[in-house]
């Protein structure tokens, strides 16, 4: 079943990438739109395989793959991944349902479906070697689909992520390799090394290659400058994939090895991630206030909200743990969304630069439909009650507010600042008289609406009813909370701790 | 069981206005242009009638109960329930019957006032998601659910604010509005999160058990009780974050109707919800009712100066929340309701008669008006009958709150009855200003051809003043009203002065035939008019500060930070370059340099056994 997930995509990107160019205008994309629709349909067949009531490993498929190295082909889902893995499903479906009438649609269908293979397959390998494997995998599609398809500085911005992600990948590996070396297990599995902890000093020393790692792809201030320019250069189709799934893997691995593979640095950690996190957030915003360029400001928005990502890790409790996987949820579905938007903005206007745009919510000559959807967008961004931002920003800042209640408090203003910035490009780019370069814009068809609508449906339904959501991933953050909090209290031989008492708490 | 029943369903009543929002998109959007946008006007006044209706039926059943909970789990997960809690009682579905009907009135009021706008239709799908989250604050009983609820009438009243959005200053005052009321939610949020994490509760029923036991550090209770506070804050218009109201008239007047009468009153009613967790620092009242006071002293002088006869209006709005806020702060929940109530229904109704003059004149310039008193019979009426239900007068609206409101001051703090009688005075004298620039003297370029208002203007009108014009008796009916006491009779002699003393001045001033639009002197009237320059402090302490910081940091950003990381790959890209001119493709050259390096290599190696390597 798994396996599936991985190998579907990638036949489709072979199957894709054998057909000539000149078999037809069409055929590359009606393929990947099926290739699409099935691998969306099998992620969504996961929820019904999976048992939610379950904290555990479940689907678990293992065989072995070059056993003299460790390196051994486990797939399975936990709690954590499930949601990011259906999200993948559906993110590459709508990618490649807005991209449309591409140029050269061989090489790039075959490229998202690689890029569709990779992620999923990182999301759901159980070996660090197997993730590492997938996660420099996923490198490749990612370049070539910004150098090639990608705006007039395609080329910088390409090699800058390239360059950036290599040295995460660098950075991650010598930490696996510690995790596996200094362990008595000898062992590259999740499981295994979770069941032999390291003692604190080692834990440490390997959090920071990992972390560091971690704090590109994520990307985290100040490693984050490769993700404004790759953003502003892809298309719109990679920059959904890129927000909505590739800074995933960065916050994923921050639950995955951060704190379930290194729990006692990581708690040790705690404040100091609880500090960076408010750093990224008000950092973030405040740089996304002064954005001239819609998708950069997008961009800075997407690095802000990582931080409460990081704040609600570093506090896990189970609260928060919850949120910090509901807000991966989220985040993926709103940011892809508003790229989206700007996408059909700059389609349709042939400009994002927030100087040039006005009036674009004319009901006759603009953008009526984009313009309401991005207002949509924006307030679920901001954290406007109703939808699923909010709900996830809750859930973490209650449950990070035990443990750091300060550092809580100021990540909370940046969703005022996110607001403020947010609303400003609205009232920029739609409201006001048309302008200039709306005045003379041409009738566009509605594909890259539809997508946008079903995001958008999303967004609001999670928002009404995330127990829909988040009952998926409870009983495995719960698992994971009450884990750190006994290793913590073994470690230190404190029971008394605020986590543990928490988790013994809420179970 | 029947009636079980009855009050199981008083969770429907919200979902009227938004299952009007929702039947209405299709005309909202465009979809639907062959019918005109009139038929979501009407789904949506079918949908507000309906609420009314129901919340009367309710009414009638809870009438005289206790008040009951209803809880309804939405979402649980971890240590967090966030149930959804209703509280059924007299207090609750009498201001659900009071929003529904306020809402139907202003609704069937902009069938009128919007005749002829393109965007009926998306204004009725805003009407229906404001009334719809009115009556979810009225019947809430979760803190956490009013949050929300405040907060998407936030959104709302953007949306509704910014709804001719191709006008410059309402793309600004739709923006202020936003902005401002989000500081004051934002601050509420952080409240809530402090409080459920303190108190483990998120219904005001438990925080009220737990506000009564709670022992907390003074200094955290004075912060929580302040964070929380500037929720209600903001949504009230009070100072320093009153401006938006000011602004926002520059919407549609359906919209402002209810917004000056019943949305601020739901800022307020959360407020009076969570006084008995502002009780637990003594700070937090004291800031109540400085706040109050400084916006009822501040706003009713600031009214005076204003020449839109709508900002008139909202400043004296902002003023008498001041009051509410004050009581509130005093410990006098009952008579701040009551004073909303009261306040509610006569600013409505002026806000009505506003509306029928700016649809007539097509100006809402008090200086453009003019004698309109023989013209606009329904409109005059409407007018002096609000005017007369905003002051204390015997027995109209407010005179029996104010009195009993300065009965209670006159024990515990004298200096606040001379609060109330300079915010009735000077709001005699502003509705007398009003009433005579706009009926009174001789007809003006605009005002010369102005008709009476059409029917559907017209019938809300006469309803709000014949309701307006009830409310005492009804008072009087249900025994709200105290015996007639010496220090009573003291009160309301001095109220009833007061705002004699403004009527007469405003009368002397501007009834006369010269018309004397500004204030004697100009700068007071350029202090005034420009609300004491509040907008410069707001420039001077918020929004160049954090415009400054943002720009420095987007400057460190691209050439620190990046800077860095591209000065790295130059230096890389450079030392490539210089490095290649060494290459002079001479085989010698090459073989030489490896040669050296094995030798380096095999000595270095040799030199060093001991680690090991060269066996």
């Amino acid at each position: 079943m798994l396996s599936l997930l991985i190998g579907i995509p990638l036949l489709g990107s072979i199957w894709i990438g054998l057909i000539p160019e000149r078999a037809g205008k069409s055929i590359h994309r009606r393929l990947a739109l099926g290739f699409g629709w099935v691998l969306f349909g099998l992620s969504a067949g996961l929820l019904l395989a999976f048992d939610p009531h379950l904290g555990s490993l479940q689907l678990a498929e293992t065989m072995a793959w070059i056993p003299q190295l460790g390196l051994v082909y486990e797939l399975g889902v936990d709690g954590i991944s499930l949601p990011l893995v259906v999200m993948t499903g559906l993110l590459v479906l709508m990618a490649i349902w807005a991209s449309g009438q591409v140029e050269r649609p061989r090489l790039y269908y075959s490229l998202v479906l690689m890029l569709a293979a990779a992620v999923a397959g990182a999301f759901l390998a159980q070996n660090l070697l197997l993730f590492f494997l997938f996660y420099e995998v996923e490198l490749i599609p990612l370049y070539l689909l910004i150098a090639i398809w990608g705006g007039p500085q395609r080329t910088y911005a390409a090699t800058k992520f390239l360059i950036y992600t290599a040295l995460s990948g660098i950075l991650l590996l010598i930490g696996f390799f510690g995790l596996s070396w200094l362990s008595d297990a000898h062992s590259f599995t999740y499981t295994v090394l979770q069941a032999h902890p390291l003692p604190l000093v080692q834990q440490t020393l390997l959090l920071v290659p990992i972390l560091l790692g971690l704090a590109i792809k994520i990307p985290l201030v100040p490693f984050h400058t490769w993700l404004p320019d790759a953003h502003v250069e892809a298309s719109t189709p990679i920059s959904v994939l890129l927000a909505g799934l590739l800074l995933k893997l960065g916050t994923y691995g921050l639950l995955r090895f951060g704190l379930q593979l290194l729990p006692d640095a990581w708690e040790q950690a705690g404040p100091w991630l609880a500090g960076w996190a408010v750093v990224n957030v008000l950092y973030g915003s405040l740089d996304a206030l002064v954005q001239q360029d819609m998708k950069k400001l997008v961009a800075y928005s997407s690095i802000a909200h990582m931080g409460y990502i990081l704040l609600a890790t570093a506090a896990a409790t189970p609260l928060s743990l919850v949120g910090s996987v509901f807000q991966m949820v989220s985040h993926g579905l709103i940011s892809a969304l508003l790229f989206l938007l700007v996408g059909a903005v700059y389609t349709n206007t042939g400009t994002r630069d927030l100087r040039l745009l006005q009036g674009l919510l004319n009901p006759e000559r603009g953008l009526p439909l984009i313009g309401s959807l991005m207002v949509l967008g924006v307030m679920a961004s901001g954290g406007t009650p109703g939808m699923v931002g909010f709900i996830a920003e809750f859930t973490i800042f209650r449950g990070s507010f035990p443990v750091f209640p300060l550092q809580t408090l100021l990540c909370m203003m940046g969703t005022g600042l996110t607001a403020a910035y947010f609303l400003l490009m609205v009232n920029r780019v739609f409201f006001g008289r048309l302008s200039e370069v709306a005045t003379a814009m041409s009738r566009q068809q509605v594909r890259e609406r539809l997508p946008a609508v079903v995001l958008a449906t999303l967004v609001v339904v999670l928002g009404l009813q995330p127990a829909w959501a988040t009952h998926w991933i409870e009983p495995t953050t719960a698992d994971l909370a009450k884990s750190v909090a006994l290793s913590a209290a073994a470690t230190e031989g404190v029971v008394g701790k605020l986590t543990c008492f928490m988790a013994c708490d809420s179970s | 069981m029947s009636n079980l029943l009855g009050l199981e369903s008083s969770w429907w009543i919200p979902c009227y206005g938004w299952a009007g929002t929702a039947l209405a998109i299709p005309w909202a959007t465009g979809w639907v242009k062959r019918s005109g946008p009139r038929p979501a006007a009407y789904l949506n006044i079918l949908l507000t009638l309906a609420a009314f209706a129901h919340g009367l039926w309710l009414l009638r059943q809870v009438w005289g109960r206790d008040p009951q909970i209803l809880n309804y789990p939405w979402f649980r997960v971890a240590d967090l329930d966030l149930t959804l809690s209703l509280e059924i009682s007299p207090l609750t579905i009498g201001a659900v019957v009071w929003i529904s009907g306020l809402s139907l009135l202003a609704q069937i009021y902009a069938l009128g006032y919007l005749d002829k706008d393109w965007g009926l239709g998306r204004f009725a799908a805003l009407m229906g998601f404001f009334e719809g989250g009115m009556t979810g604050i009225a019947l809430s009983d979760s803190l956490f659910f009013s949050y929300a609820l405040l907060e998407m009438l936030t959104l709302s009243t953007y949306l509704l604010v910014g709804f001719w959005y191709a006008q410059p200053l309402v793309v600004t005052a739709a923006r202020d509005a936003f902005l401002t009321k989000r500081v004051g939610d934002l601050l509420l949020l952080m409240g809530v999160v402090a409080v459920s994490n303190f108190s483990g509760a998120l219904t005001f029923s438990d925080l009220r058990d737990w506000a009564a036991t709670a022992s907390l550090d003074p200094t955290w209770a004075a912060w929580m009780g302040l964070a929380l506070m500037a929720g209600p804050l903001g949504k009230c218009a009070q100072f320093p974050l009153h401006l938006w109201l000011d602004e926002a008239m520059e919407g549609p007047t359906p919209a402002s109707i209810l917004r000056n009468s019943a949305v601020v009153a739901c800022g307020a009613f959360v407020l009076i919800k969570l006084q008995p967790l502002l009780a637990l620092s003594p700070i937090t009242d004291g800031v109540l009712v400085a706040i109050g006071t400084i916006t009822a002293l501040g706003g009713s002088l600031v009214a005076l100066a204003q020449i839109d006869i709508k900002r008139t209006f909202s400043y004296s709005t902002s003023a008498y929340l001041g009051l509410v806020f004050v009581a509130v702060g005093m410990q006098q929940p009952e008579l701040a309701l009551e004073l909303l109530l009261m306040h509610g229904l006569a600013k409505a109704l002026l806000f009505m008669g506003a509306g029928s003059l700016i649809y007539t004149t097509a100006t809402q310039n008090l200086t453009e008006l003019g004698g309109l008193r023989s013209r606009m019979p329904a409109t005059v009426a409407a007018f002096a009958v609000g005017s007369l239900g905003m002051v204390a007068l015997l027995p109209l609206g407010c005179f029996w709150t104010l009195t009993r409101l300065a009965l209670v001051y006159g024990v515990l703090q004298p200096a606040l009855v001379g609060v109330l009688l300079w915010v009735n005075g000077l709001t005699a004298l502003n509705l007398a200003r009003v009433f005579g620039l706009v009926f009174q003297g001789s007809p003006q370029p605009k005002t010369r051809r102005a008709p009476e208002v059409g029917w559907l203007m017209a019938l809300p009108m006469g309803i709000l003043t014949v309701q307006t014009l009830l409310m005492p008796w009804l008072f009087g009916r249900w025994g709200l009203y105290p015996d007639w006491s010496p220090e009573l009779r003291w009160i309301a002699a001095l109220l009833t002065a007061s705002g004699l003393v403004g009527a007469a001045i405003g009368g002397w001033l501007y009834w006369g035939s010269q018309r004397r639009v500004h204030l004697p002197w100009p700068e007071l009237q350029d202090l005034l008019a420009h609300d004491f320059y509040t907008g410069h402090l707001y420039q001077a302490l918020v929004v160049q500060p954090v415009g400054a910081l943002s720009r420095g940091l987007e400057w460190l950003d691209r050439n620190g930070v990046d800077g860095l990381v591209n000065g790295v790959s130059l230096a890389f890209f450079f030392s490539g370059e210089a490095l290649k001119y060494t290459l002079s493709g001479r085989m010698q050259l090459y073989v030489l340099v490896i040669v050296m390096g094995v030798v380096l290599v095999t000595a270095w190696l040799l030199h060093s056994l001991h680690l090991g390597l060269a066996y």
